[in-house]
């Protein structure tokens, strides 16, 4: 992985190639080291050293973008001057702002040792032990182990630098009963290695496919649902990146109003719901910058359920007068009011389903963020507040606003660091259990 | 100029011991060139020897107790054009190069990888694969048997005539900007996109089997959308193009008729408006090849990946309804119903010369008058159902992440008789004909599926008439071939692909194709994806 120092001199040397107006170059590296098992034994692996430059140039404003990974002197000057060549007959670029002069930085977090120098003979280890839970749980286990390091550097022909790093370790898996009857899943991940518990991640997924045996057919239909963490991060974990400005004020948002104008200030949301990003959180520290290179600082989006903040891009900020929004970089789902566990709110449910996870999400509606996805790995009927059996997987189809809205949001949980499964584990967020009503299961979905 | 690894259309090419590959790459030379120039090798770009780095690898890893050995150095490049109505709105171009060496140490796999292609950067990987493969090997549980393979030395290219890396931005830019004007030269077409994705690799793969292997590989996938808007109504609808990715080069804008159907499309986007939304129900389906490969590709294509059946997928995409005690039993599909897995059809976009692993590219039957038969294979997976040749399945997306089993090509054989698409609707009472993609959806197992499509028109009493909207078409998959009973002949077939099929921990990319004829299904249950 690169150094501050050694990502500095490349940023130079590729901004001392610039003949055009304006530049701005991002130099990144990568060490990823993973480990995959199936079939209760270990499969493939890697170890992968990777780093890429790219440069963007404008030229009389016209631009253009070019990236290598071959970081000497000669194809650094020739991705340059492939860049310029590139931006010379491109179209002008309407929005383009100046690149950053000199920005201060807080110091992150993010980079733990520990995860950096990964000991391949503990890993191998560690992974036996969880085969072992396997074979002695009679099912059989599939999984990923991850770590990775790596290092991102930005330096603009206006004075601008900083470079930051971090790690991930992360262990997702699968446990399957022989007879193919059951399935369960667990996944958690965290910048610290010493921090993954390895033995509690694989002992969850064996109970979850333990207990989901035997599944019952249930009708689809709406139903009060309690979502497990892993199936908040799923279907709630990319909500922050739907608080475009722009696209609001330009009316085709979830956050835009009827008419005109947007629904800055409303109270869309239950009064308990908080979502925010903060940088510094000792629990998913993110990166100190934003991916325009602005200083990050802690930003609400919703703040007691009312919309606080629509994120400002530079250019759409230039263009209302308004700031540019130093956010969000990561996310945090948060309950400002009392919180519950899992077991209470079984306790308190009198019909219900218990979800571990979703699958396959992709949008139906950008107007409310409707959803479609699957369940997996785990449902649950839930009847006079106990768990009375498993139940097949649905598919679904609902609007995350109106899930978090006073009528359906009833129950919120203390929030937990949890990885999004659909990115196998590589990014990650806080977020709590949540009891929902009215949960449209629209098919019932036969696959387990 | 140094040699390059270039490959003149039709010339032979004599392979020798000291084949050198340029890495820098990106200069643009010193002499006067246009200002859309593509790559040309710098003159003083740093050479690599990829021979003398395949006998540090091998040797290194055989010093260490590697049983097997390979390193795949491998380069490249890609370069994206996206254009709207009159507009280029950006061109991307980017090239990766760099090495991977995978070794079988005590029955326990190893795997590294580096951007540096240097020898002492190989014998650091080799010495890095081997330690985490021991570190593996104490605890694995069986060890991996890996079928033997012939030692071959040979170069290969795919098929292709107009390597796109040689033909100018400009030229690119006057065929995107030529179909944008004819779709919008149609009344009622609102706006139209343009793209062209070109895609070269560069693989050399030496193995301690005494395979060294130099392959060339092109693909090209160019495409559009045009799109009417009903404002009065609030209403819009597109039609894109049907055609697909395919192993082709720049010949491609010459083979297919661009304009013909970007004017075509611009009229049906626009009858699109006015099309009646289909009632559901239960009809006979009459599919084109543009629409049919989809479902090909996600309940024939992915169900029968072994790796996929012996849950090694289960932590990611999921697993198979079909399990290895199926084979030669289970009834797939109706008794016309033949599929052929291959990494040989031309113009196909998983066909190699040879796989990962050094197995040559081949041909199968997956499906048999409609019984499954059999697998996708590599030399590891062969042995577990008792085979002892692999299909030659193996491939990586790039240099950097480890080869495992891919999805070769799946084609739906063609009827015997030549039989046209006027014979499979004359036998229609109450159907639909379907065209192109759109939405998709299957389960984790490969059981039920439903699909969307571009265009839909009504089949009456053997004729087709006008056209519908908003059809999907729901099945489970041994039902739906199954009630095959139709097959056009050898002139429909056409074979449509997929650029971006994603498999693995972590997730790696690969392109396939899927062939087919007309075909014909009966009874399948259709929705209204709009209620």
């Amino acid at each position: 992985m690169l150094s501050e120092s050694e990502a500095k001199a490349l940023c130079q040397t590729v901004l001392g190639a610039v003949t055009a107006q304006d530049a701005e170059v991002s130099v990144r590296s990568r060490d990823y080291a993973n480990l995959r098992f199936a079939g209760n034994d270990f499969l493939t692996n890697g170890q992968t050293s990777d780093r890429w430059v790219t440069v963007t140039v404008w030229v009389d404003r016209r631009k253009a973008a070019v990236t290598t990974h071959e970081t000497d002197e000669a194809s650094l000057k020739a991705a340059v001057a492939r860049a310029e060549d590139t931006a010379r007959v491109s179209p002008v670029d309407q929005e383009y702002v100046p690149t950053l002069g000199p920005q201060d930085y807080r110091p992150g977090k993010s980079y733990v040792a520990a995860t950096a120098e990964i000991d391949v003979e503990k890993r191998a280890k560690t992974i036996d032990g969880v085969i072992g839970q396997y074979e002695k749980a009679e099912v059989i286990g599939a999984g990923f182990h991850q770590a990775i390091a790596e290092s991102s550097a930005i330096a603009t022909l206006n004075g601008n630098f900083h470079y930051e790093r971090w790690t991930l370790a992360s262990l997702s898996n699968t446990a399957r009963t022989p007879d193919g009857g059951s399935s369960g899943f667990f996944l958690r991940n965290h910048n610290d290695i010493r921090k993954l518990d390895t033995g509690r991640i694989a002992s969850k997924a064996v109970e979850k496919a333990l207990t989901s045996r035997n599944p019952h057919t249930m009708e689809a239909g709406r139903y009060t649902v309690i979502l497990e963490p892993q199936a908040t991060a799923d279907l709630f974990g990319s909500l922050i990146y739907y608080f475009d400005a722009r696209s609001a004020e330009e009316g085709r948002s979830a956050f835009s109003k009827p008419g005109s104008g947007t629904r800055l200030g409303e109270q869309m949301f239950d009064e308990r719901v908080n979502l925010y990003s903060d940088p510094w959180h000792p629990e998913l520290p993110g990166s100190v910058r934003t991916d325009e290179g602005l200083p990050a600082e802690k930003v609400y989006l919703v703040r007691n359920g009312m919309l606080e903040t629509l994120v400002y891009s530079r250019y759409w900020a230039m263009q209302r007068d308004a700031e540019p929004t130093p956010g969000p970089v990561n996310e945090i789902l948060e309950s400002s009011g009392e919180t519950a566990s899992v077991e209470e709110m079984i306790r308190s449910t009198e019909r219900g389903l218990l979800l571990g996870r979703f699958w396959y999400i992709r949008q139906v509606d950008p107007r409310d963020l409707t959803f479609t996805g699957l369940t997996r790995d785990g449902v649950w009927y839930i009847e006079d507040g106990e768990i009375r059996y498993p139940v097949r997987n649905f598919r679904f189809n609902q609007s995350v606003v109106e899930s978090l809205s006073p009528d359906h949001l009833l129950m919120i949980g203390p929030s937990e660091r949890v990885g999004n499964s659909e990115s196998q584990g590589r990014s990650s967020v806080l977020v709590p259990a949540l009891k929902i009503a009215n949960f449209n299961f629209t098919s019932q979905s036969e696959a387990i | 100029m140094p040699s390059s690894w270039k490959w003149a259309p039709g010339a032979a090419f004599e392979p020798s011991r000291r084949t050198v590959l340029t890495s820098g790459g990106l200069a643009i030379g010193a002499a006067a060139l246009p200002a859309w120039v593509l790559e040309a090798e710098a003159e003083d770009a740093s050479a690599v020897d990829r021979d003398a780095l395949a006998d540090v690898a091998l040797s290194t890893a055989r010093d260490l107790g590697a049983d097997y050995a390979d390193i795949r150095i491998t380069r490249k490049r890609e370069e994206g054009i996206y254009t709207r109505e009159e507009r280029v709105q950006w061109v991307e171009r980017s090239q990766t190069f760099g090495f991977g060496v995978r070794v079988l140490v005590a029955g326990a796999w190893g795997f590294a990888a580096g951007n540096s292609v240097t020898q002492g950067a190989v014998r650091q990987a080799v010495a890095t694969a081997v330690k985490t493969a021991a570190a593996n090997a104490k605890y694995i549980r069986s060890a991996v048997q890996l079928l033997p393979a012939k030692g071959v030395q040979d170069m290969w290219k795919s098929n292709f005539t107009q390597d796109p890396f040689d033909v100018s931005m400009d030229k690119k830019i006057e065929h995107l900007m030529a179909i944008n004007k004819t779709a919008m030269g149609v009344r009622g077409v609102s706006f139209v996109n343009s793209s062209m994705t070109w895609v070269n690799e560069q693989r050399f793969l030496a193995t301690t089997d005494g395979s060294r292997i130099d392959q060339y590989l092109i693909r090209g996938y160019p495409s559009f959308q045009a799109t009417a808007v009903d404002r009065q109504k609030g209403d819009f609808q597109s039609r894109s193009s049907l055609t697909g990715p395919q192993a082709m080069g720049f010949e491609y804008m010459q083979t297919h008729d661009w304009l013909g159907e970007a004017e075509r499309a611009g009229e049906e986007a626009v009858a699109k408006l006015k099309a009646r939304p289909v009632d559901p129900g239960s009809y006979d389906l009459v599919i084109d090849p543009t629409n049919l490969w989809l479902t090909i590709h996600e309940s024939v294509g992915h169900s029968t990946e072994l790796d996929r059946a012996l849950w090694w997928e289960a932590n990611y995409a999921g697993t198979s309804f079909l399990t290895p005690k199926e084979t030669g039993e289970l009834r797939f599909g109706s008794e016309m119903v033949n599929f052929i897995a291959d990494r040989t059809q031309p113009t196909g976009l998983a066909t190699v010369g040879y796989d990962d692993e050094g197995v040559p590219g081949q041909s199968w039957y997956l499906v048999k008058d409609g019984i499954f038969v059999d697998w996708q294979t590599t030399r590891d997976l062969a042995p577990l159902i008792g085979r002892d040749t692999s299909y030659g399945c193996l491939n990586a997306e790039s240099w950097e992440y480890v080869a495992f089993p891919r999805m070769p090509n799946v084609s739906l054989q063609p009827g015997k008789e030549d039989i046209s698409q006027d014979d499979l609707v004359a036998d229609v009472k109450n159907g639909i004909l379907i065209f192109g993609n759109g939405s998709w959806s299957i389960d984790q197992q490969r059981y039920n599926f439903q699909f969307g499509g571009q265009l839909f028109y009504e089949i009456r009493d053997g004729k087709v008439g006008n056209m519908l909207r908003d059809v999907t078409y729901q099945s489970r998959t041994t039902d739906f071939w199954r009630s095959c009973d139709g097959l056009g002949g050898e002139a429909t077939y056409h074979l449509g692909g997929a650029f971006n099929d994603g498999k693995g921990e972590p997730t790696q990319v690969s392109t396939v194709s899927h062939g087919c004829p007309v075909s014909r299904f009966r009874g399948v249950t259709v929705l209204n994806s709009a209620a």
